[in-house]
């Protein structure tokens, strides 16, 4: 009952947000040069086609209505026609998606299991000479522009040592990407580096911070080894509020896609925007800012119920 | 050991040290900001030192490569690298810091009167923000650049614009804070005003909160106007800036022509850190919570 | 005598940013099997230092000299390993604040088997049951099922039963109790030093109790140390030591402490006459609500109370009991849902503007923080004058400074202090100058949430000595916040006692308190420890027979 009630509140916050999104994109619909029947209609629609247009679809009448309109829209899945591919953005978007997933998921998973241990250690060794060094490094690639990143090791990697190709795997599914598991090495690492610069600079603090909870001297005035304290306690307590933090992550998950699939030239949803944004392409730009704020909002809404799961405290309404 | 129990055994000295004597003791926060100071310098003095013709093309010195004449050789138009680097330096810092500072003050304006105000205007005011969250800052830039083509003043109100939503919860988390505050609960219960209670106690208590968050928004907006510059859409030519640089640079780089991409690559990555360290270091000296 | 703890000259010193600090120097004590000794002192004395160097818990930045042998091992040279083995089996350690001792994240059986497994070879089984068998010791009910709790489902006094669980998992010949009650509601400390005194007598474990509470030393200790500025200054019994103290930094400790006095005419000395003023501050049957929904607490329920002109009213209870709220609607900071509020004889919730800062002018406020009470970035002055920039708009620099001076010496502070930060003043100046900035204005009513808590009993006695002066001299009317049922007996003409958002009983003090008309008040007095060893084993043997307070 408290979880449903729980579920219920936070998924209908997630709606208000998606809702104030929709409000946003819809306004730089409007903002467009055309206005949104250019938008739908395409670059050559002629201005009798758009006046047609513009009747038909209400767009004429005040803007509360139109932005009804816009919303029914968007429930029957549609988000416009590509100007320069001449096809139905929500299509693009499907063919594309995955792929742009598949980079992500990649790089989130390598980068967490990499940081997550490195900012634990790190606190153990906290003011070490190895703790400095990697603090330090963390620290300039935190600071590191991505595509700067990912031209370095392009560099390094397909020019200097040819060890891995400089083209992301291409092809038009999920399958044929990793077909190519080789060239899937350099974007998948430039994107998990930032991860794990971000990552184990929190997992550091979380785990400092517990390590100076009361509940670790406890656990030691009962006799349990450091290790046993680490590993059985601190881990899981530091754990929780870097899985909150993923959430709000998964926006700058996907504008790293968006650097590396350009760098790279991978098929990706990235790929599609950054075309799209050099040659003004409206419905796609904004169908993919719709779909990605969905996607962020679905994930820290995922991000919160874990934590729910995984921290008891947050049940009893207490975090 | 808790702050609690710390005070207790008599372990935090009764006189804090001074808020400078704390962040000089942090060497990488005193480093960072001498490299800024230095860049700074750099950029606005060093074109007075070292005059080079950014605005011309010269066909006859193009993709030369580092000399004495050129310390860091030339771009494929001509440019000498070297002044190249200040004239972009110039852009690339000046909106930085502006479009940190707007976003800061945005921010601290929108999160100090939601959190004061709390209730259902402090609800609807996070879900705008959890909005803004939601749509990446780079998606967002990048469709508007697409839409006008910003001057530079015109690219610091969009960055500020897309950059002011992290600022606005942490001084949102303050003002929650301070206004269950003993002294503004005395404050109140003897008839004192909310102006009295904002401007008096809670603003200038947050004051150490805003100006980490601005130093780390400094940054990142070094860095967001980098990558909107990189991806073709920022200042444009003959005017420059870092990420122009390397992203004019970048077909250059796979010829072997580094001096192209390095210099600007590593100026970024040294101002954005530098910026990082006075933050952290400011945040240790004041004591604040806020990003990793 | 066989010792299972000896500590020989104990010194310990920390390295903190500002230099070395010394916090313990030449403490030489020994705990004999069987034993309880209570190392006693006030805040900054050095006894949890003690109490952490015997099991070698120091934290990192503290150097110990000496020796400190725990059933015959060396603690100060041993390494973690030898330590680890010897933590939770041949001693273990009960920490103040139950509600940070567990980690949240464990269920609570699961915390203590990995006390039981970390000394004896036993399968996760067995080292399940052997922690429900625990918890059922301690007397945590239906121990099977709350095994499987989590800390934040238990309370305060739940958990810290669990951290004595694990303290006693391996039957250790020496527990080691920092604070173990100063956390906890009265009631729930009798039950807990119950609890342990049980526990030690029956297994012959020698007990060293730290505390800055005297009555908790009368009530559980046979001998006594006490500690000032890192010294232990007088050991000896504990009838001696409380009864007959010798050194004269005990004696002035003893004297600070606030009595609960438990017989006599019911007319005590301290207290003043009855008044029948006019009501000044007045609750009718208020009630308050927390949050909205299913999830919604209730804080107050049909609350009335009447503080007259000139009289002090004690609102006394245990945490959760609605005596802060109750005072926060006093003073208009909290709206209640229904029922009616005056102040001085007006509406304060129909008062706007103008009519609102009038009545509000005659109200001053201190409360319980003395860090959080004062803004740090104000000087002294700034924060008494405060109220005069607020009510006095008209009065010039000049005569502001004069009138804060004026008032900081009424609360015995030296003018000089005025041009001070609060981060440079002790605690106890700090709850002053609170004072001083509720006083400036002349206010005709005190309202005082737990004033003196945060202080040590001879910090405390000053601060409360200054309050009944000045009250003496401005005759304002007082509404006194406190779950110190001694304090208040000291300081309020009349008492009102809360439970559960409800007010239990209410009469004049002395009265109420020494022939409680409620089973609650009479159970709340009786769990109150006083500083008198003979008397206090008197009462405890009462309480016990009555079968209240006992959980177990």
């Amino acid at each position: 009952m408290d979880t449903l009630l729980y579920l219920t509140r936070r998924i209908a916050q997630a709606l208000v947000v998606i809702l104030i999104v929709t409000v946003v994109v819809f306004g730089l619909l409007h903002a467009l040069p055309g206005g949104p029947a250019r938008g739908i209609l395409g670059q050559q629609a002629t201005p009798q086609q758009i006046t047609l247009f513009n009747h038909d679809q209400g767009l004429d009448r005040p803007l509360p209505v139109q932005y009804l309109y816009y919303l029914r829209q968007l429930l029957h899945g549609d988000l416009g026609t590509s100007y320069t591919l001449n096809e139905a953005v929500s299509q693009l978007i499907e063919q594309r998606l995955p792929k742009t997933l598949v980079l992500t998921v990649l790089s989130a998973i390598i980068g967490l299991s990499l940081a997550i241990p490195l900012g634990m250690w790190q606190a153990v060794r906290r003011n070490k000479p190895a703790d400095y060094v990697i603090t330090t490094l963390s620290f300039v690639a935190y600071s590191t522009p991505v595509y700067f990143l990912g031209l370095v090791l392009v560099l390094v990697f397909t020019q200097v040592l040819r060890w891995f190709p400089s083209q992301a795997p291409q092809g038009d599914t999920v399958g044929q990407v990793f077909a190519d598991p080789v060239a899937l090495v350099l974007p998948v690492v430039t994107g998990a580096a930032s991860m794990v610069a971000a990552f184990s600079r929190y997992m550091r603090a979380a785990t400092l911070e517990n390590l100076s909870e009361d509940y670790v001297r406890t656990a030691r005035a009962g006799g349990s080894r450091q290790r046993a304290i680490l590993f059985k306690h601190v881990f899981r307590n530091s754990l929780t509020p870097v899985i909150a933090m993923l959430g709000y992550y998964v926006p700058v998950l996907f504008g790293g896609a968006l650097v590396v699939e350009q760098l790279f030239n991978y098929p990706g949803m990235g790929l599609l925007f950054w075309s799209a944004a050099q040659s003004s392409d409206y419905p796609v730009l904004l169908g993919c800012v719709l779909v990605i704020s969905v996607a962020t909002v679905v994930g820290s809404l995922l991000a919160d119920i874990v934590q729910r799961v995984v921290d008891p405290r947050v049940k009893g309404g207490l975090v | 050991m808790s702050v609690q129990s710390a005070r207790r055994w008599g372990l935090v000295a009764q006189f804090p040290a001074p808020l400078k004597a704390r962040f000089a003791r942090n060497k990488l926060a005193v480093a960072g900001l001498v490299v800024v100071a230095l860049f700074f310098l750099f950029c606005f003095l060093g074109p007075v030192l070292y005059s080079t013709d950014q605005v011309h093309t010269d066909l006859t010195q193009v993709n030369l490569h580092p000399s004495g004449s050129h310390w860091l050789g030339t771009d494929a138009v001509g440019h000498d690298e070297v002044g190249r680097l200040m004239y972009g330096g110039k852009v690339s810092l000046l909106v930085g810091l502006a479009a940190g500072v707007l976003a800061t003050v945005i921010g601290t304006l929108w999160g100090a009167v939601a959190g004061y105000a709390g209730g259902w205007i402090d609800a609807v005011m996070m879900r705008v923000v959890d909005a803004g969250i939601a749509i990446p800052a780079l998606f967002i830039l990048l469709v508007v650049s697409a839409i006008t083509t910003p001057g530079v003043t015109g690219l610091i109100v969009i960055l500020g614009l897309v950059s002011w939503l992290v600022p606005s919860r942490l001084v949102r988390a303050e003002t929650l804070t301070l206004k269950s505050r003993d002294y503004v609960l005395t404050l109140r219960a003897i008839g004192g005003s909310h102006s009295r209670a904002i401007t008096r106690h809670i603003l200038p208590n947050s004051v150490s909160t805003i100006v980490v968050a601005a130093t780390f928004q400094v940054a990142d907006a070094i860095l967001l106007v980098a990558y909107v510059s990189y991806l073709g859409l920022g200042v444009q030519p003959p005017s420059t800036d870092w990420g122009g640089m390397l992203s004019a640079g970048l077909t250059a780089a796979y010829s072997g022509r580094w001096w192209l991409i390095v210099p600007p690559g590593l100026a970024i990555i040294l101002v954005v850190c530098a910026f990082n360290a006075v933050g952290d270091g400011l945040r240790d000296a004041f004591d604040v919570k806020g990003r990793g | 005598m066989n010792s299972i703890l000896e500590i020989e000259n104990l010194g310990v010193t920390f390295s903190t940013e500002s230099g070395d600090v010394p916090a313990v120097r030449g403490v030489s004590l020994r705990v004999a099997a069987g034993e309880t000794l209570a190392l006693v002192g006030e805040s900054g004395s050095g006894k949890s230092t003690v109490a952490l160097a015997a099991l070698g818990l120091l934290p990192g930045n503290a150097r110990a000299s000496g020796g400190v042998s725990v059933g015959g091992t060396d603690v100060v040279g041993a390494g973690e390993a030898e330590l680890a083995r010897l933590r939770g089996r041949t001693a273990s350690m009960v920490f103040q604040e139950p509600a940070t001792a567990l980690d949240p994240l464990t269920r609570i059986g699961k915390q203590i088997a990995e006390v039981v497994r970390n000394h004896r070879d036993v399968s996760r089984r067995e080292a399940a049951a052997e922690a429900v068998a625990l918890l059922r010791r301690v007397g945590i009910p239906e121990p099977e099922r709350r095994a499987s709790a989590f800390p934040f489902q238990l309370s305060g006094g739940q958990r810290q039963r669990v951290v004595i669980a694990m303290a006693i998992a391996n039957s250790p010949g020496l527990l080691v109790a920092d604070e173990p009650t100063t956390a906890l509601d009265v009631t729930v400390q009798a039950e807990i030093l119950d609890l342990l005194r049980a526990l030690a007598a029956d297994s012959g474990t020698g007990v060293l109790l730290v505390t800055h509470n005297m009555g908790v030393v009368a009530d559980f200790a046979d001998r006594v140390a006490v500690m000032l500025e890192g010294e232990i200054v007088e050991t000896g019994a504990v009838e001696e030591v409380l009864l007959r103290p010798t050194h004269e930094y005990t004696r002035r400790l003893l004297a600070a402490v606030p009595r609960l006095a438990v017989t006599g005419s019911g007319n005590g000395s301290v207290v003043r006459e009855e008044v029948e003023g006019a009501p000044v501050v007045e609750l009718r049957d208020v009630s308050v609500r927390f949050g909205r929904g299913p999830g919604a607490v209730r804080a107050l329920e049909e609350v009335s109370l009447t503080v007259r002109a000139g009289e002090t009213v004690g609102l006394v209870g245990e945490s959760g009991s609605g005596k802060s709220t109750a005072a926060r609607v006093a003073l208009g900071l909290v709206a209640p849902e229904s029922g009616g509020v005056s102040l001085f004889g007006a509406d304060l919730r129909k008062a706007r503007g103008r009519a609102r800062r009038a009545l509000l002018a005659g109200v001053g406020v201190v409360l319980q923080d003395p860090v959080a009470s004062l803004d740090a970035r104000m000087s002294v002055a700034e924060c008494v004058a405060e109220p005069l920039r607020v009510h006095r708009r008209g009065m010039g620099a000049a005569e502001r400074r004069e009138r804060v001076a004026e008032v900081l010496e009424l609360v015995r502070l030296p003018r000089e202090l005025a041009r001070r930060g609060p981060r440079e003043l002790s605690g106890g100046q700090r709850q002053r100058v609170s004072l001083a900035r509720a006083l400036v204005l002349e206010p005709r009513l005190l309202v005082a949430d737990e004033p003196t808590s945060a202080l040590d009993v001879s910090v405390q006695q000053t601060v409360l000595e200054v309050i009944s002066e000045l009250q003496a001299e401005l005759g304002f009317a007082c509404l006194f916040v406190s779950h110190d049922l001694a304090v208040v007996q000291q300081f309020a003409g009349r008492v009102v006692v809360m439970r559960d958002g409800r007010v239990e009983e209410q009469g004049p003090t002395m009265s109420t308190l020494l022939h409680p008309e409620t089973e609650y008040t009479r159970r709340l007095i009786a769990a109150v420890p006083i500083p008198d060893p003979v008397l206090q084993r008197e009462r405890r043997k009462r309480r016990l027979a009555l079968g209240t307070g006992a959980g177990a």
